[in-house]
């Protein structure tokens, strides 16, 4: 049986040379060998932080990005069973809520978000696309959101935005609000009271630069 | 993807064509009588001496060759329709097949537009050198002609100069645009043989070609001794017609498309009966006049439309063609150089030219612009990509992997995107940054991206140096030239 280092290590190298065949091979594995799936869930964490920085600098595309994000979703799949089993909670920096605003369904750069999200180590929780208000404040209650994420693509749903910081308010919720989308500019998130974020590689930045400042 | 061939027609896409295949026709017919019963004024006596002795009606006095049908036909089914353009660097060789297109720069500038200063100069050798470095680096340039002529080194023998200098920095296929004497084709032969190790090697890897230009019209000037030398050699010449819509030719494309389809067509006579069997390509760059001011200007949509005439006509013959084109009266690499360019080069390679000259040239041609040479090679890249055209099958319409992302889901994490999204075009300088990005970057266009990109290149690429012995050889018959050459 393979020792835990090396599976670990082939789990990491899975995600970052985007070889599905392996990711899956490596979560088996990993559970067969009784390797701690929140062990598991970081070596793949590492592959996709890697592929996120070279994402980021140019060196690898938007497709291999979102290729290994798929990679590594579908061995957690396999892993998810033995972190209910054991109870571990997995390491993350803070519970980001996110998600496409109501009467939108452009959910692309949502999702692009969420891998890089993901690769600094953040929990999402996506809450989909054309997402009511309502969901963006109970969810952010449920998971004691640190920080949560509203996507805009269209002008004409641009406003909801400002609803959501409303509802979010209103309930207690004082986490920040962070906006983006092609409608989205910086003068308007100022004035409806959130963040702007120009672009999927830096909304890791920006969300840990925000954790723990409040509303 | 250094020289990885754009394949034309490889999936399926049709070859444009300007004119009805009869018209096509007509301009052959034409052309034949034109040269049987007006005759073509030929200057070289070597020129004149191989028509007489294959039976056309030479006139010694007007220097005028009448040149029978038969002959010229027979001479044009002579031509290779398919062959090798060898490099300095093996890695670079092309083969001209009629089904793939390559990119050579043109000549021949007189002033550069400083990298550093943006001002506008006279050329230097290092120019030369530099936008061989260049082009040499760039992966969708083939081929190498000095785009100016280096202003201090003495004047008769600045092509050998030039082709050393081209030598050095570049690696690829290298063409001449400036060579008008014997002399002058001679040294560039023995320089080319010298670098490929003798001229019997250098029959077999031609690594220079030769742009020859026609007079027009009709007359075959004192470029005829040179192109003979280079056929001779087993080194392709260019046939190249200039004719200027409405000055040297008719104010009509069909016109004008006939008159340099004569002239071509009496040049490739003449060079088939000097060297049977050998390589040439049929050439073209015509002006056209702005009939307001009578300056002449390349770009013109009728002298666009004689390119691409011409291109059909060297399918006609089923021999390769080199279009000098690209052309722009701009002055700076802008808006109007863009479209100017844009327009010329893809309407003929849309008609299924082989190569086109051009890239890095503004003001008709008279103006280097190392951003201007850059940015022409995006465009030719966004243009292959276009013209190879695409794959129709199981593979490219992928039934399961649609069904299987089913609906309102995406492509973006599919084995099937990761497999092919290699094969999309990419940009080198192009900017594709959302406004703000672009603004907190310094707000860059592809001018400056391209000017930056030049600078890299300078610095940072080192083409493969010649060997000692032959950089000694090559001085030695640059030192000789400049005694030989008669000025």
């Amino acid at each position: 049986m393979a020792d835990r280092q090396s599976i670990l290590n082939e789990l990491e190298n899975s995600v970052k040379t985007l070889d599905q065949g392996a990711a899956v091979e490596g979560a088996k594995k990993a559970v067969a060998a009784g390797v701690s799936p929140v062990e598991a869930i970081d070596a793949l964490s590492r592959g996709i932080r890697e592929v996120g920085e070279k994402f980021a600098k140019k060196e690898m595309f938007v497709v291999e990005l979102i290729y290994a994000a798929s990679i590594m979703e579908e061995a957690i799949k396999l892993l998810e069973p033995e972190l209910k089993k054991s109870k571990e909670k997995r390491h993350s920096t803070a519970n980001f809520v996110l998600g496409t605003v109501a009467g939108d369904i452009h959910d692309i750069g949502k999702n692009l978000v969420k891998i890089m999200l993901e690769a600094g180590g953040f929990e999402v929780h996506d809450i989909g696309k054309d997402a009511q208000t309502e969901t963006f404040v109970s969810k952010s209650k449920e998971v004691g959101a640190g920080i949560v994420g509203a996507s805009s693509l269209m002008t004409t749903t641009v406003d909801v935005q400002k609803k959501i910081v409303d509802a979010l308010r209103s309930a207690g919720v004082k986490a920040p609000l962070m906006v983006g989308g092609a409608a989205v500019s910086e003068e308007w998130a100022k004035e409806i009271g959130a963040h702007y974020c120009a672009d999927a590689g830096t909304a890791a930045e920006l969300a840990k630069h925000l954790i723990g400042k409040g509303a | 993807m250094a020289t990885e061939p754009m394949k034309i027609g490889h999936f399926g896409m049709k070859r444009f064509e300007v004119m009805e295949p009869k018209s096509a026709e007509a301009i052959h017919v034409n052309s034949l009588y034109l040269l049987e019963k007006m005759g073509i004024k030929v200057v070289s006596d070597e020129g004149r001496r191989l028509l007489k002795e294959a039976g056309a009606d030479v006139d010694e006095k007007t220097k005028i060759a009448k040149i029978p049908k038969y002959l010229v036909e027979e001479s044009m089914r002579r031509c290779p329709h398919s062959f090798k353009m060898a490099a300095r660097n093996p890695k670079n060789d092309f083969v001209l097949d009629g089904r793939h297109c390559y990119t050579c720069t043109d000549g021949v500038g007189l002033a550069t537009i400083d990298l550093e200063t943006g001002e506008r100069r006279g050329s230097t050798l290092k120019d030369v050198a530099d936008s061989a470095k260049i082009v040499d680096y760039l992966p969708m340039m083939h081929m190498y002609n000095p785009l100016v002529t280096p202003l201090e080194v003495p004047k008769h023998a600045h092509t050998v100069h030039e082709f050393k200098a081209s030598l050095e920095n570049c690696e690829k296929h290298y063409t001449t645009g400036s060579t008008y004497q014997k002399e002058e084709a001679v040294y560039e032969l023995k320089m080319a043989a010298a670098v490929v190790g003798g001229e019997k090697e250098l029959k077999k890897r031609p690594i220079i070609s030769s742009i020859a230009c026609t007079t027009s019209p009709m007359v075959l000037g004192m470029t005829t001794d040179a192109a003979i030398e280079f056929s001779r050699a087993g080194c392709p010449p260019l046939l190249m017609a200039m004719p200027l819509i409405g000055a040297t030719a008719p104010m009509t494309v069909a016109g004008a498309t006939l008159l340099g389809n004569a002239q071509v067509i009496a040049l490739a006579t003449v060079l088939q009966l000097a060297a049977p069997g050998s390589p040439l390509c049929y050439s073209t760059e015509p002006m056209a006049m702005d009939v307001q001011t009578g300056l002449f200007e390349g770009l013109f949509p009728a002298a666009d439309m004689v390119r691409a005439a011409h291109v059909q006509m060297a399918k006609y013959y089923k021999i390769p063609i080199f279009v000098g084109g690209w052309g722009t009266c701009s002055k700076v690499p802008d808006v109007q150089a863009g479209y100017e360019k844009a327009f010329s080069a893809f309407l003929c390679y849309l008609s299924g030219a082989d190569m086109t000259s051009g890239p890095g040239l503004l003001e008709n041609w008279t103006v280097l612009s190392f951003e201007q040479l850059i940015i022409d090679h995006e465009m030719f890249t966004m243009m292959a990509d276009m013209l190879k055209g695409f794959p129709v099958d199981d593979d490219s319409m992928p039934l399961d992997v649609i069904m299987e992302v089913g609906h309102e889901g995406h492509f973006m994490g599919k084995k099937h995107t990761l497999d092919h999204f290699r094969q999309m075009w990419q940009p080198m300088v192009t900017d594709g940054q959302p406004y703000k990005t672009w603004k907190t970057q310094g707000s860059k266009s592809a001018v400056d991206h391209a000017k930056e990109k030049a600078k890299e290149i300078l610095k940072t690429h080192k083409p493969e140096p010649l060997a000692a012995d032959i950089d000694r050889d090559l001085a030695r018959l640059v030192a000789e030239a400049e005694k030989n050459i008669p000025h």
